[in-house]
């Protein structure tokens, strides 16, 4: 059983190497992170080398951080790799032990077991000392690898029939705002601190004193008893080590015995509320409510808004801290709108099939000039206080509260601009969206990555040039008092960023009453 | 349920009498045409529905039905030809048209993250209804329905006849003359085949008409009084249904005007015969 599959993996693996061109990407990419990191790690943990119990407690963080991406990466990706759902195998007759053997051998092949084994083994070189302390780490870290599949098997099985129902993939897909935010923290905050000095290994003293008594704290303290002559503290931490992950090996096989008898699962939750709301103001109204709730209730609208709030934080935020805040709460305030306008700069090819009731229904250019004014009204509604709030948020990190207030001007301009190329690229350059299984966000359909990356760079250089004015009028008012600058720059920047919106809504009403028909069709192609 | 029917959504039997067109036709196809690239999907197909006719078209996969019946609403443009409901020219004067016809697609992919309460309300407002009279008949089209008790949940988690019921209320809402239905009871029970079935007959008995695709032979010779059978892209047969049976069943017409393919029996020789 264990040899079946694992080669079915294998074979799911190698298929991802047949299919499209974007797959085929997407599987070498992969690779070569899971390279990068096997080798990245490694390295870090060796260069701990003779910096004491500082490498301990850094090792132990490097080793919990690998334990928290195998508890959440699974459940994100959890309809990509198809051995770990239960319902997969539910059909087949199949006993539990075996079967719990051949799942964990799966779970253990590929590029990112692998790379977790190769990188940790770096606690070889900058941990252990001796041949005790090398002889416990060629356990420890295996045990560890263990203990990470055992728990991202656990976690799955477990969340099996939540994550099969919409309620489930809903919650999985909202796991990739803070991925995201982590990721980028990451990326602009580490490199920084770390060249200035701030960052170093023994800025992670004490951090094990709460962590040492977790499997992965337990594990790296186990490699550091035994090589400073503790081997009996040693040989019980991995023993405890041992004993946590047969443990969660037994909750996981009894999970599995559950997972295969219950496989089939609905979400059976209902609305609050009795009616759309706003549908009493004629049809800009009504659109405007079908896009608010679809804000609220879609996945993805919520990631949207969540990675646009993270957008604007991380272009700022290695500057809100110098004496160029300025600039960085200004750069803020354009990307807000910016990403405004590219995360709903395809919403009829978003909207997907249950276009054809609008399309069926909308007569003529003034129903879609309401059409695509009440999808502003919606998006705005979201729009000005999130990217107020993300301002005046930086602004205060800054030190400087009332500079929020420019920023807030060039934001509000960007908002405009972005709902304008927003509607002008929905009709002009219309695309299906799909979404592939195991990845949360919809993306352009095959075929289509070339007209979603021009939408891309084409709402980035409008917005930017729509916002130019506002940013020159922002930097080259600093003269002029407070109470006169500040109230000018953003009711002025609020009305032009409305007649930017206007704009794309006539522009983009009168376009699509010529191809209804064109979008209806690329709508319906869209496989969401 | 079966009672509600005869109380409820009373407006869908009203003004039957200004539906039809002068010449008594509601639908008029003439020579449409539509191909993909080198593929001819449907091929100067010719067609005439009478008004208050309940008519199916009946082909196999990939006979153009859906393409037929996407150009007839308005959704696909076609490459030529002509469609005219209740006298107006679809493609001349599309609002015109749409105002007076209802769709329900074969997948029936609506609105997923609306409740089936709002996704009806939000039809009727979008076909222009004022929000208390779509909220009416939202409520009375979900009770004739049988989707009352489901009403707050959310289309995406309705089961596949949910929905098929759900997009049919969207489409009803607005009462359309000539309704549309591509593949309406595919993957729908018996019990709520059979309230779609009433309130179908019911519309037509009011001067309504209703043109629907399928691959059910029995669910046609059972409903419909007006068959066309429409293979690789042409009308091969239209008539009254027992102008198109010819004295056999409907099924067995089908295949002799279309062809079948008689092979498996040769092909697949070891299936049922042992357990290996």
């Amino acid at each position: 059983m264990a040899r079946l599959l694992v080669q079915l993996k294998l074979r799911l693996v190698t298929n991802a190497l047949r299919a499209s061109t974007g797959a085929q990407v997407g599987f070498v990419l992969s690779t070569i992170c899971a390279a990068v990191v096997a080798v990245g790690t490694f390295y870090l943990l060796a260069i701990l080398r003779g910096s004491g119990i500082a490498a301990a407690d850094l090792t132990t963080v490097i080793f919990t951080a690998f334990a928290l991406a195998w508890l959440i990466l699974p459940v994100v990706v959890f309809g990509l790799d198809s051995t770990l759902d239960p319902a997969t195998l539910a059909l087949y007759p199949l006993r539990i032990r075996p079967l719990a053997v051949g799942l964990l051998a799966a779970s253990a092949t590929g590029a990112w077991p692998a790379a977790t084994l190769i990188g940790l083994l770096g606690a070889i070189i900058g941990l252990a000392h001796g041949a005790l302390g090398v002889l416990v780490a060629l356990v420890g870290v295996p045990l560890q690898v263990l203990f990470c599949l055992t728990l991202a098997r656990f976690v799955t099985t477990s969340m099996a029939g939540m994550l099969r129902s919409r309620r489930g993939k809903d919650f999985a897909a909202l796991l990739i705002i803070p991925i995201f935010a982590v990721y980028e923290g990451f990326i602009q905050i580490v490199p920084k601190l770390a060249s200035e000095g701030a960052l170093t290994a023994t800025s992670f003293g004490g951090v094990d004193r709460w962590l040492r008594w977790t499997p992965p704290g337990l594990a790296v303290h186990a490699i550091w008893d035994a090589s400073s002559g503790h081997p009996g503290t040693a040989l019980l931490r991995l023993a405890l080590l041992a004993g946590i992950t047969a443990g969660l090996g037994l909750l996981w096989v009894r999970s599995l015995g559950r997972a295969l008898v219950t496989t089939d699962t609905s979400t059976q939750s209902a609305v609050r509320g009795s009616a759309l709301p706003f549908a009493r103001y004629g049809l800009r109204g009504t659109v405007a409510a079908r896009f608010w709730l679809y804000q609220r209730r879609e996945p993805f609208a919520v990631i949207y808004w969540g990675l646009t709030a993270v957008i604007m934080a991380v272009v700022a935020i290695r500057l809100v801290m110098t004496p160029d805040y300025f600039g960085g709460l200004l750069a803020s305030g354009a990307a807000g709108g910016a990403f405004v306008g590219i995360f709903h700069a395809n919403a009829i090819g978003m909207s997907g099939p249950g276009f054809g009731l609008e399309a069926t229904a909308l007569n003529g250019r003034r129903a879609l000039r309401a059409y695509f004014s009440g999808q502003n009204i919606a998006l705005g509604a979201i729009a000005v206080p999130l990217v107020t709030a993300v301002i005046f948020g930086l602004a205060a990190v800054a030190r400087h509260p009332l500079d929020g207030f420019p920023a807030l001007a060039v934001g509000l301009a960007g908002i405009g601009a972005g709902l304008a190329l927003a509607n002008l690229f929905s009709v002009a350059s219309a695309y299906p969206m799909e979404r592939r299984a195991g990845t949360p966000m919809p993306r352009a359909a095959s075929g289509h990555n070339g007209d979603a990356f021009g939408v891309v760079i084409l709402t980035l250089l409008g917005a930017g040039l729509a916002v130019t004015p506002v940013i020159l009028a922002a930097v080259f008012s600093q003269s002029v008092p407070a109470a006169i600058r500040m109230p000018v720059l953003v009711v002025c920047a609020a009305g032009y960023g409305l007649a930017l919106a206007w704009a794309g809504v006539q522009i983009a009403a009168a376009a699509a009453e010529q191809k209804l028909p064109e979008l209806y069709q690329i709508a319906v192609r869209s496989q969401l | 349920m079966g009672g509600s029917t005869n109380g409820a959504a009373g407006w869908l039997d009203a003004q039957a009498s200004h539906r039809q067109a002068p010449s008594g036709a509601a639908v008029q196809i003439v020579q449409l045409r539509k191909s993909f690239g080198a593929k001819e999907a449907v091929a100067g197909i010719d067609l005439e529905i009478a008004a208050g006719s309940l008519a199916g078209l009946v082909g196999p996969n990939g006979a153009g039905k859906t393409t037929s019946l996407s150009m007839m609403t308005g959704l696909l443009r076609p490459d030529g030809g002509q469609v005219l409901i209740n006298g107006i020219d679809v493609w001349a004067d599309p609002p015109a048209a749409k105002a007076v016809i209802g769709v329900v697609p074969a997948e029936a992919r609506l609105f997923d993250r609306l409740s089936g309460e709002e996704l009806l309300e939000y039809s009727g407002r979008l076909r222009g209804l004022p929000a208390g009279e779509a909220r009416s008949r939202a409520a009375q089209l979900l009770d004739v329905l049988d989707l009352t008790d489901d009403a707050k949940r959310l289309v995406a988690d309705y089961s596949t006849g949910m929905r098929k019921k759900a997009a049919l209320g969207c489409a009803l809402i607005h009462n359309p003359s000539v309704l549309f239905l591509d593949e309406p009871l595919e993957g729908v029970d018996p019990v709520s085949a059979d309230v779609l079935r009433r309130l179908l007959s019911r519309f037509v008995g009011s001067g309504s008409t209703v043109l629907f695709s399928s691959h059910v032979m029995e669910l046609v010779e059972q409903v419909c009084d007006h068959v066309s059978i429409i293979d690789k892209g042409k009308i091969v047969a239209t008539g009254t249904t027992e102008e198109v049976r010819h004295g056999k069943t409907l099924q067995q017409a089908f295949i002799d005007l279309v062809g079948s393919r008689a092979n498996e029996e040769e092909v697949l020789s070891w299936l049922g015969s042992s357990s290996s």
